[in-house]
């Protein structure tokens, strides 16, 4: 195995610590290489515990991290000039991150945020009963055992804001959310108006004309009234009777069908 | 697609020389409201979920070493976020705090070093100047998120 440049070095397909050591073996004696792990324990538990707000369990990120340290010792080749530590910390830091990549986290979390989003919800109902006012955030992440960030966090995932992808584009003036679908109202307007077509055309022309003025230029029966020289009785009157024949046209229209 | 990403980004998004500033009293558990802030800027200037996470992390580390060696009872951090067209600068001040009166402590310097090699770990740049009362820590992460 070959080592390319001074950066982290390249994943390997899995988490197997002694592969390294095998391919290339250390220049370190074994009594070395024990000292020099256990001197740096304390940085793989440090660099570990940066990564918790994550959601991870500590346990498991000091794993994760102590036998990244083990991989960093069995790589590290001192003639490059570049000091342990920092050598040791990009790949411990590398390898917590590719542990959360490797377990999909994005997805995890972003799944963690939902359902916290969900649990705070019912939290704030249960909260409201109890206290009689909105709870805090400090007294929600009591509540659901998350820390006050990880509230904030989801309260502003629930409200729309997410990360990046959400409303990315590649067009200046299509953001994705326009490209959204949404319930048209116009649809349901379209559809009304294509069933009340043909019962309207067998209304007189004064009905339809007073069914017009009402619903569409939005005057009142009074000023109908005034506009056609009739009494407000009468164009109330008149209304009823027209509304009533359309319902039952479209009621026949209906079982026709 | 051509063109820059960013100059033909949606208007809700933050774009080449947008500059935000956010400060607050220097308390490490206020920390929370700079990570809070990088993450929503870092998204909208448009870098992916794993760089807005080193981004997140790597605010911390800016913020403890602006606090480093000074008196934090006093004074504010204040941070600067700077879009650029394909990265952004962030630096954390420390200002209006007195310098501690005690000299550094090994654990203090040992913490100092972590924070720098955590920060080499994370982003392209970074770096630190003392001046008087004031610390400033800075960072440069270019992006190279679908976005870039």
């Amino acid at each position: 195995m070959t080592q390319g440049g001074d950066e982290t070095p390249a994943p390997d397909s899995d988490m197997a610590e002694h592969e390294g050591a095998e391919a290339e073996p250390s220049r370190l004696s074994e009594a070395e290489r024990e000292v020099m792990i256990t001197d740096n324990l304390g940085l793989s538990h440090q660099l570990a515990r940066r990564f918790l707000h994550r959601g991870e369990p500590l346990d498991d990120l000091v794993q994760v991290a102590s036998v990244a340290l083990v991989k960093s010792v069995d790589r590290f080749d001192p003639g490059r000039g570049v000091a342990f530590a920092a050598f040791a910390t990009r790949t411990i830091i590398g390898e917590l991150k590719r542990h959360f990549r490797d377990k999909g986290w994005a997805v995890r979390a972003s799944r963690r945020v939902q359902e916290l989003y969900l649990e705070l919800g019912h939290a704030t109902s249960a909260l409201v009963q109890q206290l009689g006012r909105n709870p805090t955030v400090a007294e929600l992440a009591a509540a659901t055992g998350s820390s006050e960030e990880a509230v904030i966090e989801a309260i502003e995932a629930g409200q729309g804001y997410r990360a990046t992808s959400i409303d990315a584009s590649d067009d200046e003036d299509h953001p994705l959310s326009a490209r959204l679908g949404s319930n048209d109202s116009q649809y349901q307007a379209v559809e009304e108006r294509a069933l009340l077509a043909p019962a309207l055309a067998t209304l007189p022309v004064r009905e339809r004309a007073i069914l017009r003025m009402r619903f569409m230029d939005g005057l009142t029966q009074s000023e109908i009234a005034a506009e056609i020289g009739v009494s407000q009785m009468h164009v109330s009157r008149l209304l009823s009777s027209s509304l009533e024949q359309l319902r039952q046209q479209i009621r026949d229209d209906d079982e026709v069908e | 697609m051509g063109g820059d990403p960013l100059l033909s980004a949606p208007s809700d998004t933050l774009g080449v020389g947008d500059r935000v500033e956010l400060a607050f009293p220097a308390r490490g558990d206020l920390v929370v409201l700079a990570r809070l802030v990088t993450s929503a800027i870092s998204a909208r200037a448009g870098f992916d979920i794993e760089e807005l996470e080193d981004l997140r992390l790597a605010v911390g580390e800016l913020c403890l070493l602006a606090l480093q060696g000074s008196d934090r009872r006093h004074g504010d951090l204040r941070l600067e976020f700077r879009v650029s067209t394909d990265s952004i600068d962030i630096s954390c001040t420390l200002e209006g705090a007195a310098p501690a009166l005690t000299a550094r402590t090994a654990d203090g310097l040992e913490a100092e070093q972590l924070s720098e090699q955590i920060l080499s770990a994370l982003v392209d740049e970074h770096g630190r100047e003392q001046q008087d009362a004031s610390a400033r820590a800075w960072l440069r992460k270019r992006r190279k998120g679908p976005a870039a």
